[in-house]
Parts: structure tokens; sequence; C-alpha cells
């Protein structure tokens, strides 16, 4: 039965490649089609999800039957579980979106690269071997860069251009910490490099480790190579930018954990964590200083989200399960706030044909569900009680205070400061400043989507406690290395 | 030859790309850097799998385990070298694109989005 998970990587692999011939027929159920694909991976994502809640054991697919370390293994936790399912949701939602907001042809190429940079993220996830990791980063990264450029304008390809270059930079850096690591222990497997981790040398796994962590901050998009992400987000399809922020970003990130956590036996663990708090700061920084000067309000959301990637970094980085748990909680809600308000901002270019601060004013009036989106994800980024970054900005807060790094918290509670500013100026633009047009009609799936995600917002915000659960035993699965060797079957008497 | 020679090349090409890429204007010249730097890496995968006097690993007559370099290492240059490939000619096709828009490949006049 397990073995049925393989699906939510086979599926949108032989979907992608399966777009052709359904072009051939007619060109008109090439988005329908895609449509189609991601209900089914929410479908398969749904069962995977409830199946390992339920049984609280984690799913294993071996490829081609091969027992690890000699096959490549995937690994669906609760981790894993939880944020395929977000994955395939978020993606299914700019499938319906993408069917309006995609004008420019050819839709085919669009509807493979879409379904090409689900399938890298949720492999990116799945995945329990390090090369293959390294696979799967590049499946994404690739179809993102071609998805970036997608729009065929100037900027697109300059955006584009950045995003490869630091891209390539990124991945070069990421093959020598996987040559460093195979080097001294023999292994590419996960499992089994955390087994053998206590037996490499400090010095050599320090350096292995910082590589892993640059090669992975081009996509986790933390500060000296997140260059490209503001033009990225600026530039690509709406749903596109939604995506990369709701999960492209996110499966960086914890792939960035769950390599940091599985090599917590290294001697030289603490430095790599130093390393990661300070590029989390910064990264906070830089995007809360950056977003608060914008004009161009989809540039601004890219700051903020830069920022909030921050937030997660940093948790990451403090080293103890409570941090971990915050993080995980701060990444399930960044992913909904930000599915949400790209997704409002990318109707409002559709429907006003620009995003800058002027054609927001009177917001409020002709796009008043919209407006009302936009303002909900806003207050909510901000922190305010009720609303759910609220909770996981609070259990940041509590982390880093147990943890006795009293600088974080002053970041955090900083942070949202100057976010209130931006933000608040935002609401003020829609609500309170007269615009020029008439009221516009407001598509009623977007509107369903949109109050979704607005009701998921409020609802965790209200009642924290269940998805909080499910949030501790997903961050567990992260920090816990012990279980995670103990769960993969490794071939006993095969070791390097 | 001992190994650290290999080990030496593929870093110096490393860097050698690495500077390209940060220092040169002209975006062709960062693409070749680019892919010098893959090169290197590639490199130092193949170097590490290098075990001195053993014979490339195809199973033939009079080569077993025993006799051939550790074969996990080329597997990995081989799924790298394809990417490298993919992203080289992605890359090359945005560069076009570039091109055509602004009739230059000089990254200093090339920078449209700001902020």
């Amino acid at each position: 039965m397990n073995q049925y998970a393989a699906l939510l990587i086979a599926l949108p692999l032989i979907s992608a490649f399966f777009v052709p011939v359904i072009k051939s027929l007619s060109k008109k159920v090439v988005m329908p089609f895609l449509v189609l694909v991601t209900a089914v991976q929410t479908g398969i994502a749904a069962w995977v999800f409830n199946e390992v809640y339920s049984s609280g054991k984690p799913m294993i697919i071996m490829a081609g039957g091969f027992k690890p370390p000699v096959g490549i293994n995937l690994y669906i936790g609760h981790f894993a579980a939880l944020f395929v399912l977000i994955i395939a949701v978020t993606s299914f939602f700019m499938a319906v979106f993408s069917m309006k907001a995609i004008t420019v042809e050819p839709k085919d190429k669009y509807v493979m690269l879409f379904l090409l940079l689900m399938l890298g993220a949720t492999g990116m996830i799945a995945t329990g071997d390090i090369f293959n990791l390294f696979v799967f980063m590049e499946i994404t990264a690739i179809s993102a860069y071609a998805l970036t450029a997608y729009n065929k304008t100037g900027e697109a390809s300059e955006a584009a251009m950045k995003y490869i270059i630091l891209g390539g930079i990124g991945s070069s850096f990421f093959l020598v910490g996987i040559a460093l690591i195979y080097g001294s222990l023999g292994t590419l497997n996960m499992a089994q490099i955390a087994q053998l981790a206590g037996r490499m040398n400090p010095t050599v796994a320090q350096a292995a480790l910082a590589m892993l962590v640059f090669g992975l901050a081009v996509e986790a998009e933390l500060f000296p190579l997140n260059a490209w992400a503001p033009d990225a987000y600026q530039a690509a399809p709406h749903p596109v930018t939604t995506m990369f922020s709701a999960f492209v970003v996110k499966a960086g990130l914890y792939a960035l954990a769950r390599v940091l956590y599985l090599t917590h036996a290294v001697g030289s663990w603490g430095h790599v964590l130093k390393l990661l708090i300070v590029l989390g700061t910064l990264t906070v920084v830089i995007g809360e200083l950056s977003a608060l000067r914008q004009t161009n309000v989809k540039r601004m959301f890219a700051y903020s989200s830069i920022a909030q990637v921050g937030f997660i970094a940093v948790g990451f980085a403090l080293g103890t399960q409570a941090g971990v748990t915050a993080s995980v909680f701060h990444m399930v809600n960044h992913a909904i706030v930000k599915a949400l308000m790209f997704m409002a901002v990318g109707y409002v270019a559709f429907e006003l044909g620009g995003v800058n601060l002027e054609d927001f004013k009177g917001l409020g009036k002709t796009m008043p569900l919209t407006a009302f989106a936009i303002t909900v994800g806003a207050i909510s980024i901000i922190g305010i009680p009720l609303f759910n970054i609220f909770w996981s900005k609070i259990q940041l807060i509590l982390a880093a205070l147990k943890a006795g790094k009293t600088g974080v918290i002053a970041l955090i509670l900083g942070a949202s400061l100057v976010e209130a500013v931006y933000y608040i100026r935002l609401i003020h633009t829609m609500w309170f400043e007269e615009g020029d047009r008439d009221r516009i009609k407001e598509n009623l799936i977007f509107g369903t989507i949109m109050l979704l995600l607005v009701a998921l917002i409020i609802i965790i915000g209200v009642a924290p406690n269940f998805v909080w659960n499910i949030v501790q035993k997903a961050g567990a699965d992260i920090y816990n290395a012990a279980q995670y060797i103990k769960n993969v079957p490794l071939l006993p008497g095969v070791s390097p | 030859m001992s190994i650290s020679v290999y080990y030496f090349g593929a870093i110096s090409l490393i860097l050698i790309g690495l500077y390209a890429v940060l220092v040169k204007k002209n975006l062709l010249k960062i693409l070749v850097g680019l892919s010098i730097m893959e090169t290197g890496v590639n490199l130092l995968l193949i170097s590490i799998g290098y075990i001195a006097g053993r014979s490339a690993p195809i199973l033939s007559e009079g080569v077993g385990p025993n006799q051939a370099v550790d074969p996990i290492p080329q597997a990995l240059v081989l799924t790298a070298i394809v990417i490298g490939v993919a992203t080289t000619a992605l890359a090359l096709t945005v560069a076009i694109n570039l091109y055509e828009t602004y009739k230059t490949l000089n990254i200093e006049e090339l920078r449209r989005l700001r902020g």
C-alpha cells in the first residue's frame, strides 16, 4: 500500500510529459488538464497525510524495491506529509487561478513547467537521499528559471538571468558539500549519514555543512544569495510568484533544516548554527528595510516574504526542538498568508493592469473582496492576535527565550514594527484614499478561494491547537534524528 | 602523481569560475565562468572516487570490483553533467532574449529592475 505514495512523484512527472499529447488533441484542454492533475495530486497527498498522521509512522518508499542504502528511498514522515499536502493544495488553487491569469502563449509549456515545479518541490521534501535532493533541487530550479522568464519581457529575462547565475553558483556549492560528505563517509543516504555523522572530521564537516547551507540558501532566499528573489517575484507570472513564496522557498528551508539536524552529531555543529543565525538575521533586517521603501506592491510583498523566511531560518538556527517546531508553524502560516496575498495582488494586476501603490487607491471600493483579503493577510503578518501568524511569532519568541537568545526576540519585535509601518500604509491606501475607478465585478471562483484562505487564517488564529498539534509532530520529525535513523530500514551489513 | 594534484586542480577550476562570475561584465563570460565552475566540481567528485592504480568501473574481463575505482561518484557526475547542460542551454536562451530586447550583453546596462 505504501508504494502508492510514489505516485506523488510519478503523477506530475508523467503528466508533464503527457502535455504535448494532450495539446495535439486540443489546445483548449491543456489548462483544464492541469487543474485535473493538481486535483488528483491533492487527493493523493490528502490520503498520504491521513495515513501518516493516523498510523503515526512515516511512509518509506524504496525505489525498485532495493533497500537503502543500496537503493534510493523516499521518506514521507510527518513533516513531508504535511508539506506535500500544502504544495498540492496551493498548486491546485494556482492551477485554477492560471486558467484566467495566464494569457501569454505557449500555454502548454507553462503547464509542463508548472507540473515540474510542483514535482521538484514535492521531491525535495520527500526524498531520503542527499544526491537525490540535489537532483530534485535542480528540477525545481530549472523549471523556476524558465517560469520566471515566461512572460518574455526584458524584465522577466533579466530576473531569470540573475536567478540562473545565483542558482548555478548555489548548485555548485551544494555539490561540493555533497562531495565532502561522500568523501568522508562514503554514503549518500541521509539516514546513514546521520548514523555515521559523528565520525566526520569536525573541520571537514563544518566546511561541508557551510557549503550545503550556501547552496540551499539560493532556494531558501537567505541573505547573500537572495538578490534574485524580488526581481523574479516581480517579473514572474502571478500564479508562479505565489508558488515561489508558498512552497519553493519552503522546500529549500526544509532541506536546510533536514540536513542540519541529521548531522547534529558532528563536532562543529554549533558553528554552522551560528552561521545560519547570522544569515537569518541579515535576511530579516535587509528584507524589512527594503520592503519599507517599495512602491510596487508585488515587490514589497516579495521583500516581506524574504523577511519571513529569515524568521524561519533563525528559528531553525536556535538548535532546540521548540525552535524547530515554531519555525515549522511559521512555515505553514506563512504559506497560507502569502498564497492569499500574492493571489490577491495577482488578481488586482490582472484587473487593473498594474500593482503600483497608486493602483491600490480606493481598492476597498473597486474590489472590496480582494481588498478585504489583502487586509486580513497584512494584519496577520504584522502579528496581531486572533490571526494565525501571531501564534507562530509568539512561539518563535518563546523558543528564543528558552534558548537564551534575547537578540532574536528583539529582532522579531523590531521587524514586526517595520512590517506594521508598511502594511498599514497599504491598508490606508486601499480603504481611506479615493480612487477614480468604478466598481469591478469580482470573479466568483477566485473570491471563493480567497475567502477560504481568509477563513483558514482566522480559524488558526482563533483556535490554533489543532494545527499546533500537527505542527509539533512535524517539528519532532525534523528535530529527532535518532528516530529518523530508526525509521529507515537500512540493509544490515552494508557499510561504507 | 598523488591524488592531491587533482583536488588542487579541481578547486582552482572552481575558483577561476567563481572569479569570472563575480568580476566579468559580459554576460557570456559569466556563463562560461559558471560552466568552468561546474567542471571543477565534477572533477572534484571524480577525484574523490579515485583509487590509485585501478581502472574504470566497467565490468569486463580481468576487472572485478576490487580492480575498479568507486563507481558512485561517476554516476553522480553523469547526472551533474546533464543538469549542467540543461542549465547552460536555458541560460543561453535567456541571454538571447536579453540581447534581442536590450541589444547589449553588458550587465551594467541591463539593470532595469531596481529597488
